[in-house]
């Protein structure tokens, strides 16, 4: 009785210690999500699926897969009507989430929204992992194995998690003691082991192979350890897998493709009720950010991925805005820069850009609230500031642009000293030059901001919207040297207001080192005669540029001016050590492999250094016990497996099929078993030499296969 | 009826056996083993020259009396039950009687009675034939069921009560009897409470194909009225004590236990092994144990007795009866569900 109530506390201990890490390993992908309400899912699933494995242990495996399919289909039911909004009849919601689980919780925007699509994913796999852990762990006592379900899902959290939220050392290690204390209940089970009667120690065959073995796979291990686990751990810190690469984005249509053209729409018609907006202060919200330039249009970069309701990487979203839709169309969503939480509609942010878009279109009537952060910019920091270089992106002129372009350029180069003097002063160039003109057509190709900027005015050139404005400053900025981009947004005073399409305009921003991205505006003043921009540059062409003057001085370009503040920068060289430092891609890829490669070591090192524990620790008795232990191992692993029903004799006529003597080792485990002190040590001696001989003959059968992975 | 008592020298035997003292707890010398298997197989080996090709049954028989059991042997008629009775009777140089069990025997007939004696004026009791060191019952079932129950008392506490006087029998006492199965005409079914005081029941069937030519080839020379004594009734008595001598571990005992409540608790079986019983296999399985030169018990010799003592004590369910299962198969589904305390391979 004492024996079994051991064992049953032992059975308990490991239960209660892989039920705990079957929790944890499903609370790592928890982290990302919004709210508590997922870790009440995971934790609850780990522990009624380990229950109910636990309860029908010693029941067929048959029942005990049918009751935990059914208790699972019940489970991911009740998560999806905890999760639902009720706006669909439940099987339509309950097949939506199932059909859509996997893509959409891998589209998904962190931190995710615990909604039945995304909740159904983290249930299911927790609760396999803690009915595989019972099953291996409880119903078949391998405990090690056990433990691999949730190390796996554990693993798998950390790593499609990623950096994204807060570190986990104390899970971490909570975990591994969890595991630790499982495996170290299971190591050595009290009740299998024989009395020990006398402790007499002797050499036995095989002692230096199991040692070279145990050192040959320690020393691996540690090496593995050594030079992999910094690797391993920036490859969780810095660059997670992103499983959303695989999955298509919200698909977006022309008018928000290039939504710049929509400018001269408006200005045509600028009457046009857009929406209704209540904000907390004057601020100009964005329908699009712009970055790319290929000659013809200007696009956004990036894809839009679906969010929840707290979008990603934001902060509390102070500034409040509720919007109203009336005659606003396509998908963009109007709102207040640095959007955090936007609610009452179903929203894809772009991550590179932080616009936003609602994948089924705006709508008459839509209302809904934006949270902003609101990001106010010091002009007065960016007059001192060097432009900021790091995305390649924004600083990529056109191919071939218009001649009028680079001399408007140079002019400017040659005018203004610092980056952001130059900034302000191309924008002045357009106030003073060009006039705005609401009937001028849409375009914005190289060819037709050659024919704004360059055609006389009597032919129809120098006049335009913001779209012209925009794109023309953009493009002359990047050739000078700074990173741009465009913005299509609207110009919204505080208060409730109706916003109409004459407030709709685009403008250009350019990004400053340490301060961000600082609006500049090229348009003209009202009622400002432009004066005719080749008067201005005709000056510059009579007299030597700055540059041929005084060649290689520096300081005037902004390149130059970049180039020599660089030299001292300590975070461009801390920046570039960092990414001479950084290990291939293809070692990642080598790591896995090569941790793998290293099972079969550790494996084989283990069962070389249980069986000199076995062989050679403890009195006779034991250690016969431990020769009989070995006999009915690789007997199993040569495939014949002896049950726990018969006894020595029985077992030793079974093991009849491998032709191996094992000889007088049945009447001396009997003998160790049913006598205590009637073995000596040289029976033991036998013993060992009986289970090595046939140790070696059951390994000679062994596939070689089986012989390196069991 | 018929004495049998010889002057045979028997001195081998008694030298061969080591002194027991009668206090003696401490595990027996595996020279004491040693002895008590060689005897042991002496006398197995004498009755085997008589009742040809059934070794096992035999040894089965012999450790059954020295584990002071009573042997039940149920077979159809012809298959050697009596003459393996009779030969281990010769076998052991004691006082032997035969009891022929026939429908009009009398309780009286078989303990005995008291008569009043004219030339004393007193009451005597005359004894029956169960006043002997063995005695062989035969055909035990063709007797009433009264006169079966004669037997009960003797069989349990070694005495007789006629008139309110207890008579004791000799020791040692062992009870052979021979059965036809009930399913024969003429014959009733032995009380449980009978079935459970025979320590074995076992089936001699028939011999195999050469040992049935070697009964034909030899019929007339074979009997066991020509066997000499291999052993006297003391060294029976002390190789018994040495068997209540023999070792057994705990991790056996919980074996024995966790066997007996597989038998209790198997769907087939209306009633279980009795602790009675499982105080039988024991005892049992201790002489075998010695029999093989061991001074202590293994799970083999628990499985080798196991269906000679449990399966006549086990009373199947009304259902599983009729469906043709058998105490024997239940014993052999027993020892395929309860594990072995052998040290395990997860060790």
């Amino acid at each position: 009785m004492k024996k079994l109530s051991r064992y049953r506390l032992r059975v308990a201990a490991v239960a209660a210690c892989l039920t705990l890490m079957c929790a944890l390993a499903g609370t790592v992908a928890a982290r990302v999500y919004n709210g508590a309400l997922l870790y009440y899912l995971v934790i609850g699933a780990a522990f009624l699926a380990f229950t109910i494995g636990f309860l029908l242990r010693n029941k067929p495996t048959w029942l005990s897969a049918t009751i935990s399919f059914w208790s699972l289909a019940l489970g991911l039911v009740g998560s999806f009507l905890l999760t639902a909004d009720g706006t669909q009849p439940v099987p339509t919601m309950v097949l939506d989430a199932l059909v859509n689980a996997v893509p959409r919780t891998l589209t998904a925007l962190i931190p995710v929204e615990a909604t039945p699509d995304t909740v159904g994913v983290p249930v299911f796999l927790t609760w396999l992992a803690a009915t595989l852990a019972c099953e291996l762990a409880i119903r078949y006592g391998r405990t090690l194995l056990g433990c691999l379900p949730p190390t796996l899902l554990y693993a798998a959290g950390l790593y499609l998690v990623g950096p994204n939220a807060t570190p986990v050392i104390v899970l971490t290690l909570a975990y591994c003691l969890l595991a630790a204390a499982a495996l170290a209940v299971t190591s050595a089970p009290p009740e299998r082991r024989p009395e020990s009667d006398a402790a007499v120690d002797s050499a036995v065959p095989g002692r230096a192979a199991a040692l070279a073995g145990s050192i040959f796979g320690a020393v691996l291990l540690l090496v593995a350890v050594v030079a992999l686990a910094p690797v391993a751990a920036r490859l969780v810190s810095t660059s997670p897998g992103d499983p959303r690469e695989l999955v298509e984005p919200p698909q977006l249509t022309d008018i928000d493709l290039n939504p710049l053209v929509r400018i001269a729409e408006w200005a045509k018609y600028p009457d046009q009720e857009l929406f209704k907006a209540d904000i907390d202060a004057d601020a100009w919200m964005r329908l699009a950010v712009l970055t790319e330039y290929d000659g013809v249009t200007w696009q956004a970069s990036g894809d839009f991925r679906t969010a929840g309701s707290v979008l990603p990487s934001s902060g509390e979203g102070a500034f409040g805005a509720d919007i109203e839709i009336i005659e606003l169309g396509g998908k963009l969503v109007p709102a207040v820069a640095d959007p955090a939480t936007v609610t009452d509609l179903p929203i894809a942010v772009n991550l590179y850009t932080r616009a936003l878009l609602t994948p089924d279109g705006l709508a008459t009537g839509q209302k809904y609230h934006v949270g902003s952060d609101l990001v106010t910019v010091d002009p007065e920091a960016a007059t001192s500031a060097r432009p900021d270089l790091s995305d390649p992106l924004t600083i990529a002129p056109p191919l071939a642009p218009p001649e009028i372009m680079a001399t408007i350029a140079d002019y400017i180069r040659s005018e203004y000293d610092t980056p952001y003097e130059q900034a302000q002063g191309l924008a002045d160039f357009f106030g003073e030059h060009y006039a705005y003109d609401a009937e001028a057509p849409s375009g914005h190709d190289l060819p037709a901001l050659g024919f704004f900027l360059g055609n006389p005015a009597e032919a129809g050139g120098q006049r335009g919207t913001s779209e012209q404005f925009a794109a023309s400053y953009a493009i002359i900025a990047r050739l000078i040297g700074l990173p741009t981009r465009i913005v299509v947004g609207f110009e919204v005073p505080s208060g409730s207001s109706t916003v109409t399409a004459a407030q709709g305009q685009a403008w250009p921003e350019i990004s400053f080192d340490g301060v961000g991205w600082v609006r500049f505006d090229p348009m003209p003043g009202e009622g400002v005669a432009p004066i005719p921009p080749e008067d201005t540059l005709e000056d510059l062409e009579e007299e030597p540029t700055p540059e041929e003057a005084d060649d290689g001085s520096g300081g005037e370009n902004p390149e130059d001016f970049n180039d020599d503040s660089l030299e001292n920068d300590p975070d461009f060289t801390d920046e570039s050590s960092e990414a001479a430092s950084a290990v291939p891609t293809w070692a990642w890829w080598a790591a896995g492999p090569v941790l793998l490669a290293c099972v079969p070591f550790i494996l084989k090192a283990r069962r070389r250094m249980r069986r000199r524990r076995r062989l050679r620790q403890g009195g006779p008795a034991a250690r016969v016990a431990g020769a009989w232990a070995e006999t009915i191992n690789a007997a199993s692993r040569a495939g014949v497996k002896a049950t726990a029903q018969t006894n020595a004799e029985e077992t030793a006529a079974s093991l009849a099929p491998l032709e191996g003597d094992i000889g007088a080792l049945p009447r001396l485990v009997n003998q160790a078993a049913f006598a205590p002190g009637s073995v000596n040590s040289a029976d033991a001696d036998e013993a060992a030499r009986i289970a090595l001989a046939f140790c070696r003959h059951c390994d000679a059968r062994v596939r070689r296969w089986r012989r390196w992975l069991t | 009826m018929q004495d049998t008592e010889q002057t045979h020298p028997l001195q081998v035997a008694r030298q061969a056996m080591p002194p027991l003292q009668p206090q003696q707890t401490v595990a027996l010398s595996a020279a004491q083993a040693e002895a008590f298997a060689t005897t042991f197989e002496r006398l197995a080996a004498a009755v085997d020259t008589i009742v040809l090709g059934k070794p096992e049954v035999v040894r089965l028989a012999l450790t059954a009396m020295f584990a002071e059991g009573h042997i039940l042997l149920e077979d159809v008629p012809g298959t050697g039950k009596t003459t393996l009775a009779r030969t281990i009777a010769a076998a052991v140089s004691g006082q032997w009687r035969r009891i022929q069990f026939t429908p009009d025997l009398l309780p009286s007939d078989v303990s005995g009675v008291t008569i009043f004696n004219q030339a004393s004026g007193a009451f005597e009791f005359h004894p029956g034939p169960v006043f002997a060191n063995i005695v062989i019952a035969d055909e035990i079932n063709r007797a009433s069921p009264k006169t079966q129950s004669a037997l009960l008392e003797v069989m349990e506490e070694g005495r007789v009560t006629v008139d309110g006087n207890p008579h004791s029998v000799p020791a040692p006492f062992v009870v052979v009897a021979t059965q036809n199965p009930v399913e024969m005409d003429g014959t009733y079914r032995l009380p449980e409470a009978q079935l459970d005081r025979f320590l074995v029941k076992l089936s001699v069937g028939y011999p195999v194909e050469a040992a049935e030519i070697e009964v034909l080839r030899g019929t007339h020379q074979r009997s066991p009225d020509h066997l000499q004594p291999v052993i006297d009734t003391d060294s029976v008595a002390q190789m018994a004590e040495m068997a209540k001598h023999v070792y057994i571990a705990d991790p056996l005992y919980t074996y024995l236990v966790a066997l007996a409540n597989a038998t209790r608790q198997h769907p087939q079986v209306a009633v279980g092994v009795s602790p009675r019983g499982l105080i039988a296999l024991t005892r049992a399985a201790s002489v075998f144990a010695l029999s093989k030169g061991r001074t202590y018990i293994i799970p083999e010799d628990v499985k080798a007795l196991a269906g000679p003592v449990f399966a006549h004590r086990i009373q199947l369910a009304p259902d599983a009866s009729m469906r043709g299962a058998t105490g024997t198969g239940v014993v052999d589904d027993v020892f395929d569900q309860v594990p072995v305390p052998l040290p395990a391979a997860t060790a």
